[in-house]
């Protein structure tokens, strides 16, 4: 129980933050709005305990439980910075009333209360995850909550098996819920990954419904819980489901014109997962080629979660990474060897036709939408930055493979289909950017976050 | 010629709504799927790494050795075994933020057996001393101390 309570304050800090600085209350749909605050927020929140715990692990390690007390202090400001803050806004216009709408959130909760019933199978039989959840992740946590000088075990190179060069973001979170409770029960992580599940569901539909309108977005939620491999992987407490969280949710902050919140969920990314860190760089270059002036706050956003990244890996987890571990000397053979192009290739090609479940497959209700209702131009440009980033990222994926010194096959077999699982709300998201909506969708392009005053002078 | 608003659905209105409708029932069917699928695979594969048993086999090993301990690592399972490397890190998770390390240097060593046997005798192969034998193939050595 203490917890979930830990949890529930470092979201709450999250929404806090968000609704105050992110800008989100603005856009419509209101509960669209909402359902943004809620899953940026808790995945924020979950972010900045994080961080916090490890930055005061390393400063301040003898002092028990003064991440919690900073957190305490930190959710009162940020709830005094709210109340100062709060402006009323003109009333809301009577919102547009869509036959669907009602009919698709009955689907969505009840397609979320059968995916919650199958979880909790998992959570009741399996409470400690799978394999790398119980082996890296939490073993990882158990190391950093300990205190009294056993933390830097999480990252020594004398337990070559626990990936000492995984970035903390995860366990660093676990591990602070533990150090709050003083006990390492599994309802920590369980619940950590339910959140995160609940803040990609949030982001994915409240993203979509902002940018596409609310049929859109109840859809691309639906979507979403309809996909059993997906899904699979939340119980199993990997990282693979708080970065899917992470990576979309900067996706549609960049397309939502929120480029701080784009940066900062990308900067989260980056020390969530090794991929996250090939994310920022790709998420950044579609910035600087698409969206240029709005790159400055990308980085601004970025900049702090990226700076923990650089000092773990450049002054803490200095041991060559095990994936490209013993690269450089079969480098030159690996690139010239075409075979290992083709399996990869073949490998990621055919990925996601494994994902079907009998006659039924996930792609299923997302390809009858685009047949149905077809392309509309004018997500398509929306729809390319979102479908060219995931591309890339799987691009780079795909180099890795390539160069990898582990056994390529075995490789494959273990992580492929959790770096599909990473990109697939990303694809969801381009896919309903492209479609046509059977509902008007939002006229004009999302407020700014600050609208620039004019300039005395200048017409 | 009027530009046509960016707005107007122009699908016809029942196969558009044929379209959301079925949409729907289907990420229902998924989520459906999902449920059957994982309650099933779970029934048949509880905790496959037997994690829960390792909490009560190491529960009295937890008490007896400091958090900060760095413990060997003696089993009577191949090092590369696949059966023998998830033991090991079954082992480690449950007795962290003590370290183990493959092998039977250091102070203390963790035996963690699968089958019964002499493990004094085992033991003493290595310069260990059985301190304590707490049951289910969890033993704990010491280095023996040279003259």
């Amino acid at each position: 129980m203490a917890s979930l309570a830990s949890i529930l304050l470092s979201a709450a800090i999250g929404w806090l933050l968000v609704y105050r600085f992110a800008g989100l209350a603005a856009l419509r749909p209101r509960w669209a709005a909402w359902l943004l605050i809620f899953g940026a927020g808790a995945a924020l929140g979950i972010a900045i305990a994080s961080c916090l715990f490890f930055l005061l692990l390393l400063l301040f390690p003898g002092v028990a439980h003064l991440a919690l007390w900073v957190r305490l202090a930190l959710l009162i400001a940020a709830g005094y910075v709210c109340f100062r803050g709060y402006r009323p806004g003109p009333p809301p216009a009577p919102a547009a009333r869509y036959p669907y709408v009602p009919l698709l959130w009955i689907a969505l909760a009840a397609a979320l209360c059968f995916v919650t019933l199958g979880m909790s199978a998992a959570w009741e039989a399996n409470p400690h995850g799978d394999w790398d959840a119980w082996s890296i992740w939490n073993l990882r946590a158990k190391f950093l909550a300990a205190g009294d000088g056993l933390a830097s075990r999480a990252w020594s190179a004398d337990m070559p098996e626990t990936h000492l060069e995984y970035p903390l973001l995860l366990s660093g979170f676990i591990a602070s819920c533990w150090a709050d409770a003083g006990g390492a029960s599994p309802a920590a992580p369980i619940a950590t990954a339910y959140v995160f599940l609940l803040a990609l569901l949030a982001m994915v539909a409240g993203g979509v419904a902002v940018l596409r309108g609310p049929v859109g977005g109840l859809l691309a939620g639906l979507c979403l819980t309809g996909v059993p491999t997906l899904l699979h992987e939340v119980p199993s407490q990997y990282a693979d489901i708080p970065l899917a969280c992470f990576l979309a949710g900067a996706v549609l902050a960049a397309l939502l014109d929120r480029p701080a919140l784009a940066g900062a969920l990308a900067g989260c990314a980056a020390w969530t997962k090794d991929e996250g860190i090939l994310f920022v760089l790709v998420l950044a270059a579609a910035m600087a080629l698409v969206k240029r002036p709005r790159l400055a706050r990308f980085c601004v956003g970025a900049a702090p979660a990226a700076a923990l990244v650089l000092v773990f890996k450049l002054a803490m987890a200095r041991a060559p990474h095990t994936l490209m571990s013993g690269v450089p000397g079969g480098l030159a053979h690996r690139l010239v060897d075409l075979s290992r192009y083709r399996t990869a290739a073949w490998a990621m090609l055919r990925e996601i036709f494994t994902w079907n479940v009998g006659w039924y497959h996930p792609l299923l209700p997302v390809a009858i939408l685009l047949i149905a209702l077809r392309t509309h131009r004018r997500g398509l440009r929306d729809a390319l930055f979102s479908a060219g980033v995931g591309l890339a990222v799987l691009l780079g994926y795909f180099g890795i493979y390539v160069v990898t010194p582990n056994d390529l096959q075995w490789q494959l077999q273990t992580s492929l289909t959790r770096l599909f699982i990473q990109v697939w709300p990303i694809g969801l998201i381009a896919a309903f950017l492209a479609m046509r909506m059977p509902q008007p969708v939002p006229a004009a392009a999302p407020a700014p976050v600050n609208p620039k005053p004019r300039r005395k002078g200048r017409s | 010629m009027p530009r046509k608003a960016d707005n107007e659905p122009e699908r016809p209105r029942l196969l558009a709504a044929g379209a959301v409708l079925l949409a729907a029932a289907l990420s229902l069917w998924g989520a459906i799927q999902y449920r059957d699928i994982e309650t099933t695979y779970q029934r048949q594969s509880p905790d496959p790494y037997r994690l829960a048993d390792q909490d009560a086999r190491f529960e009295a090993l937890l008490a007896a050795v400091p958090a900060g301990a760095i413990l060997g690592y003696l089993t009577d399972l191949a090092p590369d075994d696949n059966l023998g490397y998830a033991m090991f890190l079954a082992a480690q998770y449950n007795l962290a933020p003590r370290q183990l390390h493959k092998g039977t240097a250091g102070e203390l060593v963790l035996g963690n057996f699968t089958r019964p046997g002499d493990f004094a005798a085992v033991g003493r192969q290595h310069g260990l001393r059985m301190e304590r034998d707490f049951g289910n193939g969890v033993v704990l050595f010491r280095r023996e101390a040279h003259p």
